[in-house]
């Protein structure tokens, strides 16, 4: 038997565990805080520009079950919004337990509340996860999707201070590098003046507090577009943003609300007085973070290197996914990144050659672009997502970009690689 | 830099004041936090969480350490000798300063008020009465602090509060229901009567073995109130203690064994519960010397494994680490 065992439960980590359970593994989830998709209870977006062609990639590759869930939480499909064409938007209140109960029927364990703190090592394999209660979890090979954002510390001294975003931090504890404990440095994204780490890309407001028509129109439409009052506009606020895919013209002008659940308000921060400045916003409040007001959390502190299979290098049995394995934005690119890491760790496990997807369909280009521009200091700077910004344009350049099912099914097919995540291997 | 072991040794280090009104400490200001990445001058976040983030509360206090811990003079209510070596102080002590020392584990600095300030001797706080606002500390006299001490009439200087005097405390902070051993010899038995309090409050079974030891009676009986504990004497240095204790150790599965006393009664038990199955949890009196108890002055900075140094006045150290390197490795 494999025993896998994966660090952090968000959307990397389900989608981690979902192929190596797949490939036959027996799969244990540690997860810091009281529920699985981290990041993912706020997020919301998918099929947007290109990840419209990565998650049809997904489905072709067999770790189409999250996408599936995320297709059917929908509360828009087809929506269009600035910059953005053809938008899932998933409702936020119901994905989690969707994927939880998806997990729990295939058989993969999960821990909630376990924190884990430390490694222990032999030479350079990993024997065992250190949890915050001192207890060991050990297992035959570990998948880090820790992520990169906070914790506190981190958010004060890179960003505004703790925003009280949904990670919880001072109720749950820090998120640890679990590579960096194993003795592989990280690698730091930074910003545009070469400050360390970025902010998260959007809030959340309460739909109940927006006036009736705003909130009609959401309900409606998915998307509402709003008019900044001029003296509010402000250009240098979107170079701050990690979502540079959201870093638009329009998005400064403009207040972007999305219907996910929420109201997603598509900018980092914004402060509350100014907020209800805006018509339809009078007396709008924050859920997420509930301190949106001044703030948001810091992301892309911790960026383990790793090979185009997810391996961490130098460490024998270490992979990764997520934000953890890249500059790379959003639940596509997460869920992406983590089917290659839990279907890999089973591979290296038995010790069969690691699967790396070729270059001519997106998910594998985007996992080698990104680790490739990583390695410069301007690449640094950039974020990796297959929605907008520098990846975007070069899918359509190098004319990836499909809405095609049939046509990105084809070439995956063209590859042999049908169904390869869903093949069992144990 | 530390590496490998003694890195994880030293970011797993617990600090009993981490999170307490008087943390960010001194240490913090100059990057000798215990807890804190930041404030060890280090770049990114990587502590040892103990549940309140250090650094956002160093920045909100303006960058500086806040707190800082009052020396007053406290009112000698009452002055009474328990055995011809042993002196209990009942002091008067402000309502909030009685309150933070309703703790196991809990003391304070006491000295002559004529004294100056290196005369400050640490001492376990034995019983707290909130409602009088009276603590009561007991005292063996030893040497030149505790001497200028014994002709003490009206009142002494204190400085509190402090909490490491026991190590394990977060087995105590847990225990609800369970069977306790409490080993006490001599002086030890002070703080022993709080942890006694303190798990009876939790609806502990508590049963109690004390030696009179070096102050020669045996006064724990009359600081823990109306808990419900049988009391049994015995001479801990002698092989059939032992003997006895270990029989209980077998008979009993304790949840938790305290001992309160030397370093040497420490490891005898250790080397008892070690012989039996089911290990209780060990929670023992921190026998370092300590002098400033803000973990600045280095009196009781103790060496542990793979050569870290720890304050031992503000670390709750792995007790059989403490006591190995103590005894065995002198």
């Amino acid at each position: 038997m494999v025993r896998v065992v994966v660090i952090g439960g968000g959307w990397a980590g389900c989608a981690a565990a979902v192929t190596a359970r797949q490939a036959g593994a027996e799969v244990l989830i540690l997860e810091k805080t009281d529920m699985l998709l981290g990041l993912g209870n706020v997020g919301g977006i998918m099929r947007n520009n290109g990840r419209y062609t990565a998650s049809e990639e997904l489905i072709s590759l067999g770790a189409g079950k999250l996408i599936e869930i995320t297709d059917k939480a929908a509360r828009h499909s087809m929506v269009d919004f600035p910059g953005h064409r053809h938008a899932t938007l998933y409702d936020v209140t119901k994905v989690e337990p969707m994927v939880r109960r998806l997990l729990q029927e295939m058989g993969v364990e999960i821990r909630t509340m376990a924190r884990a703190v430390d490694v222990e090592k032999k030479g350079a394999a990993i024997k065992g996860i250190l949890m915050a209660d001192d207890s060991i979890v050990e297992g035959d090979v570990f998948i880090e999707t820790t992520g990169s954002t906070g914790p506190m510390g981190n958010c004060l001294k890179y960003g505004n201070g703790c925003a009280m975003c949904i990670l919880r931090c001072p109720s749950f504890g820090p998120r640890t590098s679990i590579s960096q404990r194993a003795g592989v440095e990280d690698i730091l994204g930074q910003r545009g003046d070469e400050c360390y780490g970025a902010f998260s890309g959007s809030c959340k407001l309460n739909k109940d507090s927006l006036s009736d028509d705003v909130r009609e129109t959401l309900d409606r439409e998915g998307v509402v577009v709003l008019r900044v009052p001029e003296e509010d506009i402000k250009m240098d606020k979107l170079s701050i943003k990690v979502c540079q895919q959201y870093a638009l013209k329009e998005f400064a002008e403009n207040v972007i609300l999305l219907d996910t659940g929420h109201a997603k308000l598509m900018t980092s921060y914004y402060p509350l007085e100014k907020l209800r400045k805006i018509k339809g916003l009078e007396n709008a409040r924050y859920e997420d973070p509930y301190s949106g007001g001044k703030g948001n959390s810091i992301r892309y502190l911790s960026i383990a290197p790793r090979s185009n299979a997810m391996k961490v290098d130098n460490l024998d049995n270490l992979l990764c996914g997520g934000e953890k394995a890249g500059l790379f934005v959003g639940h596509t690119e997460a869920i992406s990144t983590g089917s290659l890491a839990g279907h890999n760790s089973v591979r290296l496990v038995l010790g069969m050659p690691l699967l790396e997807l070729p270059r001519n369909i997106v998910i594998g280009d985007i996992i080698a672009y990104a680790n490739e521009r990583i390695k410069t200091k301007e690449g640094l700077k950039k974020r990796y997502t297959f929605a907008g910004s520098e990846y975007f344009e070069r899918m359509k350049e190098r004319r990836l970009y499909t809405i095609n099912p049939e046509e990105v099914r084809r070439r995956v097919e063209r590859m042999d690689l049908i169904d390869i995540f869903s093949e069992k291997l144990v | 830099m530390l590496g490998g072991d003694a890195a994880l040794v030293k970011r797993k280090l617990e600090c009993i004041d981490a999170g307490s009104e008087y943390c960010p400490c001194y240490l913090a200001e100059t990057n000798e936090c215990i807890t804190c990445s930041h404030l060890q001058g280090k770049e990114f976040c990587d502590c040892n969480w103990r549940g309140v983030c250090i650094y956002q509360e160093y920045v909100w206090s303006g960058y500086k350490s806040k707190g800082i811990r009052c020396t007053c003079r406290a009112a000698l209510l009452e002055k009474k000798y328990l055995s011809p070596n042993t002196i209990l102080f009942r002091l008067g002590v402000t309502r909030t300063l009685a309150r933070e020392l309703d703790n196991p584990g809990a003391y304070i600095f006491i000295r002559n008020e004529d004294k100056p300030s290196y005369f400050d001797v640490p001492m376990s706080v034995m019983a707290v009465n909130t409602e009088e606002n009276e603590i009561s500390v007991a005292m063996q006299v030893v040497g030149a602090k505790t001497k200028a001490l014994e002709s003490v009439r009206e009142g002494l200087v204190i400085r509190g509060p402090y909490w490491n005097g026991i190590l394990g405390q977060r087995y105590l902070k847990g225990m609800k229901d369970g069977n306790c051993l409490v080993i006490a010899r001599g002086i030890g038995q002070a703080p022993a009567a709080k942890v006694v309090r303190y798990l009876c409050r939790g609806d502990n079974q508590v049963k109690i073995i004390a030696d009179p030891g070096k102050v020669g009676t045996i006064f724990i009986k009359e600081f823990i109130g109306n808990a419900p504990c049988e009391i049994e004497e015995l001479d801990l240095t002698s092989k059939q203690g032992l003997r006895i204790i270990n029989k209980y150790l077998k008979n009993e599965k304790y949840d938790i064994v305290f001992s309160g006393g030397s370093d040497k009664q420490h490891l005898y038990i250790i080397q008892e519960i070690d012989k039996v199955q089911d290990k209780p949890y060990l929670v023992v009196t921190n026998n370092n010397e300590i002098c400033c108890g803000e973990g600045v002055c280095g009196s009781c900075s103790t060496r542990i494994e793979s050569g870290v140094r720890v304050k031992a006045c503000k670390v709750q150290l792995d007790v059989r680490k403490a006591i190995e390197r103590r005894i065995l490795n002198g």
